[in-house]
């Protein structure tokens, strides 16, 4: 009897493999081109000539490739100031939150206070805030402490949801450290600054730089906040410079698709140079969004 | 016991520089934000006028804003609905090594990872009514009652789910493909013995396995669809069809910077705030979670 269940399903394996073998690579093309496909038209789009652009029916390989685009980009808007800024605000929101965060989590992991538990929910709490919930009151607040048109007003603004998120994510990575390889380390006769630098640091680094990589990839992904707080050209963000490119007088898909790429080229390196960080992060939660 | 209160004091103030941070740009801009929204106040100018319940009593009788909800909820559901779908198949699709495993990985990983603007403008010139590749393509099937231009009134809202999905799922796909490499092998093997078919096994192993972070998932998914502004906002401007996807944060959004309403714009921040609170109790409620260790 359960001989016979056993070689049924056997054989049922091997008849099946094949076939399964075959639907499998199928469904895995099938998400990859779902994935792929809309970045693969940004690029290609990006560098086909104009009229080619507008061709009916559309041209999956561009016939002639060219950098009109590109030049546009680079020489007659001020996507070079844009980027600049992006990077000068996510940099400023990342190194705050990342000192405070890895902090305030080491403490509340492995110190034991009066309402160390309110303190956790309150920041899964502030986690799930979405940002348009505080749309009014940072404006009306970045407006009374002078913060508009600042790239600091724009990153404190951002510090509202990312160190939630960076605390929340950071606590359970540390939770993950075993709070006994320190006090092995005590016992041996280290300090506890010791301990921390060389046994707890490098254990919590990954986690520590997953966390980085979600707050600057939080602040380079704002349009919210940039949108109103930013008025002045040359301290507008990516996000709503690249938005102007709607509104002038005809809309330039090619210029347009030529900023998603040049946007998407930085995101691409750090992402590759860091993936197996990343799905540490991942793991943790992943980043808000 | 002096050493245990010491350690107190070591952890608060470790806590306290994220702590000021927290509550200065998280949790009082929340307050002030209920208080703001027993105001009429202008965005802009320095007056205000207290009017208790009054943006709430006026809310209540506008059909622009019953809409918006509406909008909101009918967006919420679909693409929240359609990410868990997409994100569970692609976790299972990754589940196993293959060769190309961790390539194709990376790749699914990127939609999440670019910035929405690039995200939401891709998908405005592949669904472009004139020159759009993905309207082409589905006219060459040429299905009867297929629509010709997508960007439409009627038809507008459909993009923003599929948009909101390719952006989205793979937040559902990676928290799902972390949980499904912790279940051990043992509980399929037992299955099989058992002659469970690959769909049995997923219904009677995978899925109890994979409740706890389909729940949660779920709920912040959800939070997070119901009071998305960028994606809905950046699609529609620029249009007449935007009207058919404003959805409870384009209204709110409108409200503040548009009629410059900031009291009503704060209002309708604290309907989404409440909103949002009774989901989480209730969540709560129903799925209490296990006691943590650390927090004894």
């Amino acid at each position: 009897m359960r001989e016979g269940a056993t070689r049924r399903v056997r054989s049922s394996r091997r008849r099946g493999r094949p076939v399964s073998a075959a639907g499998a690579w199928a469904l895995r093309l099938g998400l990859f081109v779902f994935c792929a496909f809309p970045l693969y038209w940004m690029v290609v789009s990006s560098f086909k000539v104009s009229h080619e652009l507008l061709a009916a029916p559309p041209t999956l390989v561009p016939h002639e490739w060219d950098l009109r685009a590109y030049r546009k980009l680079f020489l007659e808007t001020n996507f070079w100031t844009y980027f600049q800024n992006t990077v000068i605000v996510a940099a400023i929101t990342t190194v705050i939150v990342i000192v405070a965060g890895v902090i305030g989590a080491y403490g509340l992991t492995r110190y034991a206070f009066p309402g160390r538990t309110l303190v956790a929910r309150l920041t899964l709490l502030a986690y799930m805030f979405p940002p348009i919930i505080m749309l009014v009151p940072l404006f009306l607040l970045a407006r009374e402490f002078g913060l508009t048109n600042s790239l600091l007003g724009l990153a404190l603004t951002y510090i509202s949801f990312a160190l939630p998120y960076a605390l929340w994510i950071l606590r359970a990575f540390f939770q993950s450290i075993p709070v006994e390889l320190e006090h092995a380390a005590l016992v041996d006769g280290a300090n506890r600054a010791q301990a921390l630098a060389y046994i707890v640091m490098p254990l919590a680094l990954p986690g520590i730089i997953a966390t980085a990589i979600f707050t600057f990839i939080v602040a380079w992904n704002d349009f919210l906040f940039a949108l109103v707080l930013i008025g002045k050209d040359d301290l507008k963000t990516l996000a709503i410079g690249i938005n102007d490119f709607f509104h002038m007088a005809v809309v330039d898909w090619g210029l347009i698709m030529a900023a998603g790429v040049m946007v998407t080229i930085p995101a691409l390196v750090f992402f590759v140079a860091v993936q197996r960080y990343l799905i540490a992060g991942w793991g943790a939660g992943g980043v808000k969004g | 016991m002096w050493r245990r209160r010491r350690d107190a004091l070591i952890g608060m103030g470790l806590l306290l520089p994220s702590a000021a941070l927290v509550f200065a740009f998280t949790l009082f801009p929340v307050g002030y934000n209920v208080w703001l929204g027993f105001y009429a106040k202008h965005s802009l100018r320095a007056t205000s006028t207290w009017v208790g319940l009054g943006n709430y009593a006026q809310l209540l009788v506008d059909p622009d804003f019953w809409r918006s909800v509406w909008l909101a909820t009918v967006y919420a559901v679909a693409s929240t609905t359609l990410q868990i779908v997409a994100g569970v198949a692609g976790a299972l699709i990754l589940h196993r090594r293959f060769p190309g495993c961790d390539f194709l990985r990376g790749v699914a990983l990127f939609p999440y990872m670019i910035p929405t603007i690039i995200a939401v403008f891709v998908w405005r010139w592949l669904m472009n009514d004139l020159y759009g590749v993905i309207p082409y393509l589905l006219g060459t099937l040429a299905i009867p009652g297929m629509p010709e231009a997508w960007l439409t009134h009627s038809t507008i809202m459909w993009v923003l789910v599929v948009l909101s999905v390719w952006t989205f799922f793979p937040f559902v796909l990676v928290n799902v493909l972390a949980r499904l490499q912790t279940i051990p092998p043992e509980l399929y093997d037992a299955a099989r013995v058992d002659g469970a078919s690959a769909f049995r096994q997923f219904l009677n192993v995978t899925l109890p396995q994979l409740r706890n972070v389909l729940l949660i998932v779920l709920l912040l998914r959800g939070i997070w669809m119901f009071t998305k502004f960028d994606v809905p906002w950046l699609l529609g401007f620029g249009g007449g069809a935007g009207e058919a996807i404003r959805t409870l944060p384009v209204f709110t959004y409108q409200r503040s910077f548009t009629y410059y309403q900031a009291g009503m714009g704060a209002a309708l921040s604290n309907v989404m705030l409440a909103l949002l609170l009774m989901a989480v109790t209730l969540y709560f409620v129903a799925f209490p979670p296990e006691a943590d260790e650390n927090d004894a």
